[in-house]
């Protein structure tokens, strides 16, 4: 018995003698993973997911908007955005994106700043990009969340609220302020800057640029802040010519993040066409980026003459029907030129400025000629093609000239040569093509563009005016989401965001 | 000649085993009647005080001279009594007085008098998966274990099982059992499943076990029977139980054949055949859109389809027969065994061959098994070698359409034939090679594409491996060590081919993965230490180490560059990712049994687990938890008069805890990493962590109570065995579900409440028991009801998968059942009349409701009813499984009205003249309209948003086995080697007998989630039918 009892005294003296967790902490570390980043590793990855993967690129991006602005058009029904019909995820795949990968780096960013004292450009910088991603967001959506969103760590905020769009709008422009005083200071973005390569004063020029944009979203809503804003921006100095367009060049790979999220797209899918409406607006002003930006599906032929824009809102059955024609023959983007993944993704380009600065000064809130700045802005539109473009031609001064003879600048038009012009100017920039649209009303668009109504659309037959909120938010943000609907109307294709008046 | 080869056998399992060693005192084993070892029996020389227990493995030795007579003894057993001679060995096996008396294999594999056990414990012998077999043996179960839910999933041959032991007890983490393959845990790790936007089942753990090789499956059910286990137990525990040498007589050579062939007679997909491509009623428009079934009544007149040739517009038949295979398979085993007075051996080589339904898909499986026994003086040693490499050719893509044969096959409209889409290359290739494309929209494959073209190959070589060696110190006191490891390296190789309408450069992954699973236990026991007369004890304590690694590499490329060259580094665009984790549960538990004049037992556990994945410096909340259980079992019928009908009863109780730590390590904190390969010198860092890390979380608990009845009636020929279980999971760590906009998709926490409660019944009847005729009926039933106490603080949902149509989630919701299926509705009025909008034609349209409860996804009422009927050579059995009271979403029959070939898209009197819905409109006006033939399409396409709609129960009953089999008299072997043969014919699925889910079979899910409910384009459910052949020589 003696040996058991040594035995089991021996057993019970292992047992209080183990450390039974010994090595547990350190085993519980990931051992690939760092526990926090310098910040200039984290910019280029939120630059790169602003610019988007091929999913939000896809639906959003191709087959909402640029279907909607009639840029473009497709016979196959699941180019919703032609038809007028509702998918869900489509539609709210920017919302869907946007948010855990733009949103979530960029307040990481922002949080380590402040939590490291930043004051300077780096912070600057993260403060104007930050207003970027968001206002694309609210452009699309309207109320969104805006002060409480992606802090899901840093503040333990699961169920942000939803701001109102008139509060974002305010906040985003003194954002935007506030950044351009802190660049210059401190240390800058490095490699990190993919975006303007370390020039500060182009980022200047961008966050002027950008305040002008935001500025003149407001000219229906808020006239008199829109205004001060616009004046602001244009004192401070934005972008100034083609060199200070605002883009990231993208790459073959070897990743998909490294590659332009359009070019994804149309290596897979045959799919969209140039539109009738964007076709003929090229054609009737003669206009030399035609074959630049459109080419006949079947061959690939830039020749003008070959050159027909499709209809909006027919099935290949109703394109048969109404025109005898299949879709084979119809223009698309020239992908010889757009369609590569390695062409740059374009977040704001001089042209705009200048189409801008023309309302500006047609309004008389800035001095100078619209005329001038429409001009400006046209030729900066056709110029900046060769320059973004490894395979367009480059369209020469002569070129430019003859057209602007040929189309010159009438003020009682003015505003809608200007904005047509900025639609023409945005092919590919379609969430901003979408918003100046609802904006301004040009170019005058018609539902459909004028063929039969599809029967079933979502819309009523009329022309989408946002995108709809997540369907999910209803579940996992109920009291928020029901907030928004509150006061920003039911989540429908139709409703109008804040900014947006008849 | 035969002599020879025995000879040879010999010496060479010999050589296996072990040196053998002469004995001075006498050894022996003793065995049930089956040849399962009986520790803990008594050995006694008459007439003496002298006495011993057999070990662990059934050994013993005891000092007695030529002449004594041993008395060997054991619950439950005749004694018998074996005069000591000049041998030194003696191998005994014990038959049983009663048939109560069985023993049952409970926690880490000790085998105890059933009689003794304080909670429900369901063993099944081997036979149940030796006969009907499956490639995945496990799913033999299903429908015979009374609380044990056993799913599978429509992925073919190749797919893994969901099996759920009273109930689902975590909200998010994994809630299958554990399962023990000879002592030793095994991963049973699912290497990826199909969701929402596609892919395929890669398999589980448990689909290697080679049917052939089970000897016994024990199924601990509740925390009771598994608290040994710890918080790897808190699902319930399977313990498998190989085959061994031992009851073996000299040599035995079994040789087990089997073939099967599977069909998909049974597949209750039934579309409209009337009316043919087209879109608006017509034939001719959108030629492109191949699953539009909206064009005119098929009248036969020749019409320009999809592919620019004229063909006649009439019904080409059943697309899907024309399309699927018959499979088949083939398992063939042979084992050799040997067996001595101090150690046995088995070893045994299995082959299975599988050709699945879906064309180019296959799986050939190799199994080596070895287990070997050897005692010396009384030291034993135990060793169990599996060897299984897994060879699977084009694992089937579900869910999505991009790469899934499925879906095409069962959405084109009757007029097109899937055999004139082979195209100029062959197997869904023009003549270059590209994808031969049969729909308008790039993400729908050709069928013949999807199957022939797209790659999904993997290779999974498996090692589990178990030794043991025990000391027994003196007659009732031993100690152990046993260390085992299951070890796995996975290699796969998927791709989108080159010339795939949506990627036309293709893509490819190259993945290596290895996992590996180690415990280590050291335990020391006592075998029934009698103390006081009326008393025994039998206790241990041990410790345990479980780690688990894995490790994960992989490359992956697009954009081939050269055509056709499946390999990484043809690609324009290479990327690689590297993933490693390591977690770890270490342990101490101790067991004791205590009982009282063989009628009251009383048992009691304890355990301690410290967890890796609750650890993390500077937390102050504990990563430990001590949790206990006690059962009583009360032999009624030992202790009070009871009346003679009732020949046994026993009551049983039981409470446990059991604790549970994270499933994965590294949740505690934010981590970030360099991800990709950077952007113009430029690298890309980011937060790594899709869920908001918490690090003060500690481990759940779960606590049970159950009690239950063993009644034998009229000479025990009526058992019946019931059991009502209450568990709830108590801080279970969740992943509190978040809004996207917070930048996570949740955040971790120690919130969630589950609790299951429910009975368990089985029911077994010897109708019939004469020399020749036998007849068994059983009969199981049992009811889960399952409820959602709490998921975060504010009391929100937590949101599981989604299935592709998007308009729905698995969600818990609190007060509700597990899983809740919630979704878009119709708008319905006060009366529940459907609210519509009507369009500027008069069309009504359903409006799109808010998301509400639609449905459950887990059923909960299981039940099976089957017999075995014997007469004189011949057997046959059958049974017969069902499910009730669950619901699914049926993503095919949402296509099917989409496209207008599901039958309710077509009223009585044919789309020429409309269709006809009545209800309310918005302003709530009652009307009833008929919809132009042009527009239903526009109807169904809105009514597509509406996951109500394709709402379905999913009760069902199926024939899910049946067994006509032949033992050859022995008379006719006589003058043969073989000593044992047997035929049997087989079935299993043979058909639905009852089904309310329309078009696809209620089993048709497409992974085995957590996330249960969700149909969507699976393969068919074959049908199957063979042959089996098992002889012994």
């Amino acid at each position: 018995m003696k040996r058991i009892y040594l035995l089991l005294i021996a057993f019970s003296l292992v047992i209080t003698g183990c450390d039974f967790d010994e090595g547990f902490e350190e085993m519980n570390v990931d051992p690939t993973k760092a526990s926090q980043l310098d910040v200039n590793n984290k910019f280029a990855s939120v630059f790169l997911r602003t610019s988007g993967g091929r999913y939000e690129n896809w639906r959003a991006s191709l087959i909402y908007s640029s279907m909607i602005v009639q840029h473009m058009s497709s016979t196959a029904t699941y180019w919703t955005g032609n038809f007028y019909t509702l998918n869900q995820g489509y539609s709210t795949s920017l919302f869907d994106r946007g948010y855990p990968e733009q949103v979530k780096e960029i307040e990481d960013i922002i949080y380590q700043l402040t939590e490291d004292g930043v004051t300077g450009t780096q912070m600057g910088i993260a403060r104007i990009w930050r207003a970027f991603i968001y206002h694309r967001l609210t452009d699309l959506y309207g109320d969104i969340p805006y002060s409480e969103a992606g802090k899901g760590y840093i503040e333990g905020i699961l169920k942000p609220a939803y701001d109102s769009q008139e509060s974002i709008y305010m906040d985003m422009l003194a954002e935007i302020e506030a950044g351009l005083a802190q660049i210059g200071s401190g240390d800058a973005l490095g490699a990190s800057d993919l975006v303007f390569q370390g020039d500060l004063d182009k980022w200047r020029k961008f966050g002027n640029s950008l305040m002008l944009r935001l500025a003149m979203r407001l000219t229906k809503v808020d006239a008199a802040t829109a205004q001060a804003w616009a004046v602001k921006a244009v004192n401070n100095g934005t972008m100034a010519s083609n060199n200070d367009i605002a883009y990231i060049q993208h790459t073959l790979g070897p990743a998909g993040i490294n590659k332009n999220g359009h070019g994804e797209v149309f290596s897979a899918d045959g799919n969209p066409r140039m539109s009738k409406k964007f076709i003929e607006f090229l054609q009737n002003g003669n206009d030399p980026r035609l074959p630049i930006l459109a080419a006949r599906r079947s061959d690939g032929s830039t020749n003008p003459a070959d050159l027909i824009g499709m209809p909006n809102g027919l099935t290949s059955g109703a394109l048969e029907a109404a025109y005898g024609t299949t879709n084979e023959i119809y223009a698309e983007p020239n992908r010889a030129v757009l369609g590569g993944e390695d062409t740059p993704m374009v977040f704001q380009t001089y042209a705009e400025v200048e189409f801008l600065k023309a309302e500006a000064a047609k309004r008389g809130w800035i001095s100078g000629d619209a005329a001038t700045h429409y001009n400006n802005g046209v030729k900066a539109a056709m110029q900046m093609l060769s320059m973004l473009y490894t395979n367009a031609a480059a369209i020469s001064d002569a070129q430019v000239n003859t057209y602007l003879a040929a189309n010159p600048y009438v003020d009682a038009d003015g505003m809608e040569m200007i904005h047509t012009q900025y639609w023409a100017a945005t092919f590919l920039n379609e969430y901003e093509a979408f918003a100046n649209w609802r904006r301004t009303g040009f170019p005058t668009l018609q539902p459909f563009g004028g063929e039969a109504v599809y029967a079933g659309n979502e819309t009523n037959g009329q022309i989408p005016r946002r995108m709809i909120w997540p369907n999910s938010e209803e579940s996992t943000n109920p009291d928020n989401y029901a907030a928004a609907v509150q006061r920003q109307g039911p989540n429908t294709l139709t409703t109008r965001v804040w900014w947006d008046r008849p | 000649m035969n002599q020879y080869i025995k000879h040879y056998l010999v010496s060479l399992v010999f050589l296996m085993g072990g040196l053998l060693f002469a004995q001075q005192t006498i050894q022996g084993l003793i065995t049930d009647e089956s040849g399962v070892p009986l520790p803990g029996a008594t050995v006694v020389v008459e007439g003496t005080s002298d006495g011993t227990t057999t070990d662990f493995d059934g050994n013993f030795s005891i000092s007695a001279t030529d002449g004594q007579n041993l008395l060997i003894s054991f619950v439950g057993y005749q004694t018998l009594t074996v005069a000591v001679g000049a041998d030194a060995n003696y191998s005994v096996s014990l038959q049983p007085d009663n048939e109560l008396e069985e023993v049952v294999v409970t926690a880490l594999g000790i085998e105890r008098n059933a009689k003794a056990v304080g909670y429900s414990i369901t063993q099944v012998g081997g036979e149940e998966v030796n006969e009907i077999k499956s490639t995945n043996a496990i799913t033999a179960l299903q429908g015979k274990i009374a609380g044990v839910q056993i799913s599978g999933n429509a992925a073919g041959a190749k797919g893994s099982t969901r099996i759920i032991i009273r109930g689902n007890s975590s909200l998010n983490g994994n809630n299958m059992p554990l399962y023990v393959i000879d002592g030793i845990p095994i991963d049973n790790t699912n290497l990826g499943s199909a969701g929402v936007w596609g892919g395929a089942d890669a398999g589980d753990g448990i689909s290697a076990l080679n049917p052939d090789e089970v000897q016994s499956v024990s199924v601990l059910k509740g925390g009771a029977a598994a608290a040994l286990y710890g918080s790897r137990a808190s699902n319930g525990v399977i313990l498998i139980t190989t085959k061994k040498g031992t009851g073996v007589e000299g040599i035995q050579v079994e040789l087990t054949s089997s073939i099967q062939f599977d069909d998909i007679k049974n597949d209750p997909y039934d579309p409209q055949r009337r009316y043919g491509q087209g879109r608006d009623f017509s034939t001719t428009s959108d030629t492109a859109d191949t699953y539009a079934n909206w064009g005119i009544a098929l009248n036969g007149s020749s019409v320009e389809q999809w592919d620019g040739v004229s063909r006649a517009y009439s019904d080409k038949g059943n697309n899907m027969e024309k399309f699927y295979n018959t499979g088949e398979t083939y398992i063939n085993t042979v084992a050799i065994s040997s067996s001595s007075q101090t150690g046995n051996v088995r070893m045994s080589y299995s082959n299975l061959q599988n050709k699945d339904i879906l064309p180019n898909s296959s799986l050939t499986r190799h199994s080596l098994g070895l287990n070997a026994t050897q005692k010396v003086k009384n030291i034993t040693a135990d060793v169990n070698l599996k060897h299984i490499t897994d060879d699977a050719i084009g694992a089937p893509r579900l869910s999505d359409s991009p790469g899934n044969a499925n879906f095409g096959i069962r959405l084109f409209a009757p007029s097109i034939d899937v055999n004139d889409m082979l195209g100029e290359g062959g197997l869904g290739t023009n003549a270059d090679g590209t994808e031969f494309r049969t729909s308008d929209n790039t993400f729908s494959q050709n069928p013949w594409f999807a199957a022939y073209q797209y790659f999904d190959n993997s290779v999974k070589s498996r090692f589990i491996a178990s030794g043991s060696v025990r000391w027994d110190i003196t007659d009732f006191l031993y100690v152990k060590y046993r260390y085992g490891i299951d070890r796995y390296d996975y290699d796969r190789t998927s791709g989108t081919p080159f010339g795939t309408a949506y990627q036309p450069l293709g893509s490819m992954n190259e993945q290596k993965l290895t996992r590996q699973q180690t415990d280590t236990d050291f335990f020391v026991g006592t075998d029934n230490l009698s103390f006081l007369d009326d008393f025994s004890v039998t206790a241990f304590v041990g410790m345990n180490r479980n780690n688990i690694t894995a490790e994960n590499v992989s490359a992956s490329g697009s954009n081939f560059i050269v055509p056709f060259l499946y390999n990484v580094k043809n690609t324009e665009n290479q990327g690689n990712g590297y993933s490693f984790s390591e977690r770890e549960i270490s342990s101490v538990y101790g067991s004791a049994e205590i009982g009282y004049k063989d009628a009251v037992y009383l048992s009691l556990t304890a355990r301690n687990d410290w967890f890796s994945t609750l650890s993390l410096a500077g937390k102050s909340s504990p990563n430990d938890d001590l949790y206990t259980s006690a059962s009583l079992s009360v032999i009624l019928s030992d202790l009070l008069p009871l009346p003679e009908e009732i020949s046994f009863a026993k009551l049983r109780a039981g409470y446990s805890q059991v604790a549970g730590g994270a499933g994965n390590p590294y949740r505690l904190n934010l981590t970030y990493s360099i991800v990709d390969q950077g952007h113009q010198g430029a690298s890309l860092g980011r937060i790594s962590n899709g869920s908001i890390p918490n690090s003060e979380i500690t481990p759940f608990e779960k606590n049970e109570t159950e009690i239950g009845l063993d009644l034998r009636l009229m000479d025990n020929k009526y058992s019946i065995d019931f059991t009502y279980y209450d568990n709830e999971t108590d801080g279970d760590i969740v992943g509190v579900s978040a809004s996207p906009t917070s930048g996570y998709g949740s955040a971790l926490a120690n919130l969630g409440v589950i609790t299951n409660k429910g009975v368990e019944l089985l029911i077994n009847a010897n109708v019939i028991d004469k020399e020749d005729f036998n007849l068994g009926l059983t009969f199981n039933y049992s009811n889960n009801e399952s409820k959602i106490v709490s998921t975060n603080d504010a009391g929100g949902n937590i949101s599981l998968d989604e299935p592709r149509s998007r308009n729905l989630r698995v969600t818990h919701i609190v007060g509700e059942q597990f899983g809740a299926l919630f979704g878009t509705s119709y708008v319905r009025d006060n009366q529940g009349r459907i609210v519509h909008d009507i369009e500027a034609d008069g069309t009504p349209i359903p409006q799109v409701g808010p998301r509400k409860i639609l449905g459950f996804g887990v059923s909960p009422v299981s039940l099976g009813f089957g017999a075995n009927a014997r007469y004189k050579d011949f057997t046959f059995s059958f049974l017969v499984e069902g499910k009730s009271g669950g619901q699914m979403f049926s993503g095919t029959n949402a296509l099917a009205k989409y496209f207008g070939a599901h039958k309710a898209t077509i009223d009585a009197g044919g789309r020429e003249d409309g269709f006809t819905v009545s209800g309310v409109d918005a302003n709530g006006s009652t009307f009833t309209s008929t919809i132009a033939p042009a527009r239903i399409e526009d109807y169904w396409r809105r009514t597509y948003q509406i996951a109500e709609e394709s709402i379905y129960d999913a009760d069902y009953l199926r024939l899910r086995q049946v067994s006509l089999g032949y033992n050859v008299p022995s008379e006719m072997l006589e003058n043969t080697f073989i000593t044992s043969a047997r035929v049997s014919l087989i079935g299993r699925n043979l058909f639905l007998i009852s089904n309310s889910i329309e078009n696809v079979d209620p089993e048709s899910g497409y992974n085995v989630s957590n996330s249960q409910g969700l149909e969507w384009f699976g393969l068919p459910v074959p049908r199957s039918v063979g042959l089996n052949v098992n002889l012994k020589f």
